[in-house]
């Protein structure tokens, strides 16, 4: 990499690292919940970005990973927070594959609106499994534990996000290069053509199920320890919509553009905060601009720009 | 790289802008208070009402006769739209950014219960939230701002099942924290009376048709059937009960759902509905207090009917206010808690003489009305719920 | 359960469908014609039936001039939206078409919440609230009326669709856009006229719909249940919109019936589901076969 490349990746490192130290407390926590939401935007680019599997049902995932770690850490408080994440992203993944196989048969729309009632379903069943994730009233998250270290505090909890994040991203950028990246690629260019070149098709569309809701799994882990608090009703279809936005604003099929993407969507929601019920107002008229004048998403009109 | 500098500038500069208040948001001419509710989603009214209608109607009428001990109580609310995490992110936003000094007046029980450990553990008084699950009891900082629903319960069934000797129930209800927290509370109470609940049907927030739960419960035959819901699925259980012609039950509403909207959409399918009433009645109830709301109302917000929901609020701010006057010059956190501790046959005007002490619930009350000619009559004086 | 109940609990079925079916027709008729999805279509619904609403009070109209009203204002947005936003987005992909939607809905929402408040209100109905009588069986005359006016407005739909320039122009457009140009037929006008049709289809289910569930800012919601009927009944197919869209309020009702609390609110999903794994086009849909 020559220097000039690495230079923004390199400050946006360094900006990352020394967050907590520059920023008042509010936002070591906004900028948390923008990492979570940045490897949500990834996890589900994998699928609709890449192989083209628009999914209105992502909150599912991430609240299958949430409750997930909440409960281990609840049940089994001495697992490090690491293996609690891991499950929770495996077990979500679990579910994904399993949901992406009889979505190979559907394309386009049936497919998305299979996705929405994935999520739907899911919120109901957590909504029922009052036992085990406290129903309604919702589960109170202790704080997640590497031995004898509690991440208790903001940052401390930041830094925990902003670990995982970097290593995810990491973990994507590279994918893109190596066989499945290649495939996935394919696959979004044209999915006849992959197939007649020989690409298992099928299996690389499962394959991003799983990968997709791995990733939202431990993004939904990591979102449980932040927030601290669960419910049901956090996990509703305009959370999925939420997701589907960052994406498209940030840029369809690319890494920097769900960065960009859920940091742009979350910052700015927040940031509109005050306007109380003039924020929906104001919130869809910049994305409806957004979407007239950066056609692609930012990342594509970025391009643009910069190939002029 | 020029779009990343613009970010963290704009993110440094929204965290420089807060405001200078004093640390715990008193100074000597200012309190500031705020909270997170809902101004979209499916509770925006009930949230918006509380709160712009409610309690900003009783501190515009403060600070015009010149604020509590010479200060005046400004506000900041942020909306949630009834999703715990950001009711979260927007508490912590009040607390670290806009210092204020209490919250007032949050909403549902949800957005409520995610803040509950951040707002005890920084040592934020959160002040009568307008919800009623009991899981409020019992914190240092929290202070009730409804009849808990298990109060509710008790002097329900105790009054149905004593004076009115009533035998079955049935309940259909909200598929949320709302209707199960009553669920529970009136198998508890019935229990007491070595009765149980004939048939029991749940219903989602939003739902378009409750035609089958009504034929079951129908099919069940309680004499009466509580209504645990909101207006809207309310009416809509009215009206199915009127296309049944289901006329030999007794409707009963829960305290929530006792009010004039639910009345409005119901039309004439409300006529003979009983219910709990946790307020007077806002717009005909000739209290002191109740006029003193109303005429407020008109003043400041002539287009906006007076209702139960902008009353709580009202009262709410009330409430500090009193709490504030008895802490006196000195005003902190933990004199805030004390002074409203102390609070002892507090003449409203409104409710009953209020006395709170040390397990914080400010409110106990309630009444059984019957609807006659689209308003709620009253049956009962102030019930007993201890 | 008498007979006499649960026949009153499928005809009240049949009613929901009946809206179901209208919102599903609509987003089906958007869809056809400009292959975008309309987000929005819910509270340009609810934003009409308010107008009309608001007009009602303001002016003491009777009945069928607020429903006049309603399908007026709702022409009017659909013709307004296209021209001024959809249309600028005419070169961007179908996913930023979605969110422009998607915005739009966010706008109308807050839009109808800063206008009349997010509170509920009643709305006159057409129909009387004294059941009819069939022997044993009460049947509610709304729901009698709105499974009727749903069928007539299928039937002007579908008569629209078959025997009228318009209706074949947009069926053309529907088939094969770049061939329906070259025949002659203007897009663009078919694009407006979809998104009116669309729009007025949509307010007519309002103002049936809104004496049930009461006007509010959320009523625009109602169309996500539109949505999954229309890919139940196989998204595309009118008569699938319509197969769909009863069968779900069908189903969606008797599922409480027969099922506890816990599953009785996934159902409508899990038929759904159920159907797409066996005609993963739906009822009535067929696969698009996609040649190279």
């Amino acid at each position: 990499m020559t220097v000039r490349r690495a230079l923004l990746p390199g400050a946006l490192l360094v900006l990352l690292a020394v967050w907590p130290w520059v920023a008042p407390r509010y936002f070591v926590f906004l900028a948390s919940v923008v990492l979570v939401n940045a490897i949500v935007a990834l996890g589900l680019n994998l699928l609709s970005g890449y192989t083209n599997q628009l999914s209105f049902g992502h909150a599912g995932f991430f609240a299958i990973g949430a409750y997930t770690a909440a409960v281990l850490t609840l049940r089994a408080p001495g697992v490090p927070v690491l293996v609690t994440l891991a499950v929770a992203g495996a077990l979500t993944a679990l579910v994904g594959l399993a949901f992406g196989v009889p979505c190979l048969r559907l394309g386009g729309l049936y497919l998305t609106m299979a996705t929405l009632a994935f999520g739907f379903v899911i919120a109901e069943i957590l909504l029922n499994l009052d036992t085990l994730t406290n129903g309604a009233d919702g589960l109170r998250v202790p704080p997640a534990r590497l031995g004898a270290l509690a991440f208790a505090t903001d940052t401390s909890r930041y830094y925990l996000t902003a670990a995982v994040a970097t290593v995810l991203v990491a973990a994507a950028v590279n994918l893109v290069g190596t066989r499945t990246g290649r495939a996935f690629l394919a696959i979004r260019e044209s999915e006849i053509a992959a197939q007649a070149s020989g690409v298992p098709v099928a299996a690389y569309k499962t394959l991003a199920f799983g990968l997709s809701a791995f990733y939202t799994g431990v993004a939904g882990g990591l979102f449980a320890f932040v927030v601290g608090f669960l419910s049901p009703d956090a996990f509703d279809v305009f959370l999925s919509v939420d997701f589907v936005v960052m994406i498209i604003v940030g840029g369809l099929g690319s890494v920097p553009g769900s960065i960009l993407g859920a940091t742009i969507v979350t910052v700015l929601h927040d940031g509109l905060a005050a306007f109380q019920n003039y924020r929906p107002l104001i919130f869809g008229a910049i994305l409806i601009a957004c979407m007239l004048f950066m056609p692609g998403g930012v990342t594509a009109a970025w391009s643009r720009v910069a190939r002029r | 790289m020029h779009f990343v500098f613009c970010l963290v500038t704009v993110a440094l500069a929204l965290g420089a802008a807060a405001p200078a208040a004093a640390q715990q948001g008193v100074t000597d001419t200012e309190i500031v208070l705020g909270c997170s509710n809902s101004f979209s989603g499916p509770l925006a009214y009930t949230g918006e009402q509380a709160t712009r209608f409610g309690v900003d109607l009783y501190f515009k009428a403060l600070n015009d006769a010149g604020g509590v001990n010479g200060r005046k109580v400004r506000t900041v609310y942020y909306d949630d739209g009834y999703k715990p995490q950001e009711a979260v992110a927007n508490t912590r936003k009040l607390v670290e950014q806009d210092k204020i000094f209490a919250v007032i007046a949050p909403q549902g029980t949800p957005p409520v219960m995610a803040t509950l450990e951040y707002l005890e553990e920084n040592r934020v008084p959160l002040l009568f939230p307008f919800q009623g699950s009991p899981v409020i009891r019992g914190k240092k900082y929290v202070f009730s701002g409804m009849t808990l629903y298990d109060r509710q319960s008790r002097m329900m069934i105790d009054y149905l099942v004593g004076p009115r000797k009533l035998k079955s129930f049935g309940v259909l209800y909200q598929d949320d924290d709302y209707g199960k927290a009553f669920l529970a509370a009136f198998e508890k109470d019935l229990a007491r009376h070595a009765l149980k609940l004939t048939a029991t049907e749940s219903v989602k927030r939003g739902v378009t048709d409750v035609s089958a739960q009504m034929a079951k419960l129908r099919a069940a035959a309680p004499q009466a059937v509580f209504l645990v819901l909101t207006p809207g699925p309310g009416a809509q259980a009215l009206k199915e009960r009127q296309k049944i012609g289901w006329n030999d039950v007794v409707m009963v509403s829960s305290g929530p759902l006792t009010d004039e909207k639910y009345l409005a959409l119901a039309g004439d399918a409300s006529e003979g509905v009983e219910g709990l009433s946790l307020w007077p009645d806002p717009v005909t109830s000739d209290l002191p207090g109740m006029k003193t709301y109303r005429e407020a109302m008109q003043k400041h917000f002539g287009k906006n009917e007076p209702n139960r929901y902008s009353l709580s609020g009202y009262f709410a701010a009330m409430l500090f206010t009193e709490g504030a006057r008895r802490a006196g010059k000195n005003l902190t956190r933990e004199t805030l808690v004390s002074a409203l501790e102390g609070i002892n046959g507090f003449q409203s005007g409104i409710l009953p003489p209020v006395s709170i002490g040390a397990d914080h619930e400010t409110q106990r009350q309630g009444f059984w009305v019957r609807v006659e000619q689209g308003r709620f009559k009253q049956l009962t004086d102030w019930l007993k719920s201890d | 359960m008498t007979t006499a109940a649960l026949v009153h609990v499928v005809v009240s079925g049949l009613a929901t469908g009946s809206i179901y079916a209208l919102m599903a027709l609509s987003l089906v008729i958007i869809y056809n014609a400009t292959r975008t999805l309309n987000f929005a279509q819910g509270e340009m619904l609810m934003v009409s039936t308010f107008v009309a609403w608001a007009a009602q009070r303001a002016l003491g109209l009777p009945l069928p001039v607020t429903l006049v009203v309603a399908v007026a204002a709702a022409g009017l947005m659909g013709w307004l939206v296209e021209r001024v936003v959809i249309r600028r987005a005419i070169g961007a992909t179908h996913w930023d078409v979605l969110i422009i939607t998607l915005g739009l809905s966010l706008m109308l929402r807050a839009g109808a919440g800063i206008a009349w408040t997010h509170d509920e209100f009643p709305f006159p109905s057409f129909f009387g609230t004294r059941p009819l009588a069939l022997g044993p069986v009460r049947l509610a005359p709304v729901s009698l009326g709105i499974i009727a006016a749903s069928l007539g407005l299928m039937a002007m739909l579908y008569a629209l669709f078959t025997w009228t320039r318009l209706g074949r122009a947009m069926r053309a457009v529907a088939q094969n856009q770049r061939a329906a140009r070259l025949m002659g037929i203007s897009v663009e006008r078919v694009y407006s006229r979809a998104w009116m049709l669309a729009a007025m289809v949509g307010a007519v289910a309002g103002v049936l719909v809104a004496p049930v569930v009461f006007l509010s800012s959320k009523m625009g919601l109602i169309v996500i249940n539109g949505f999954t009927a229309a890919v139940i009944g196989g998204f595309g197919s009118m008569p699938g919109a319509v197969a769909g869209g009863m069968l779900l309020g069908v189903v969606e009702n008797l599922a409480p019936l027969y099922l506890p609390s816990g599953i009785r609110y996934s159902v409508p999903f899990l038929v759904l589901t159920a159907i797409l794994l066996v005609r993963p086009a739906g009822l009535l849909g067929r696969v698009e076969q996609r040649k190279v």
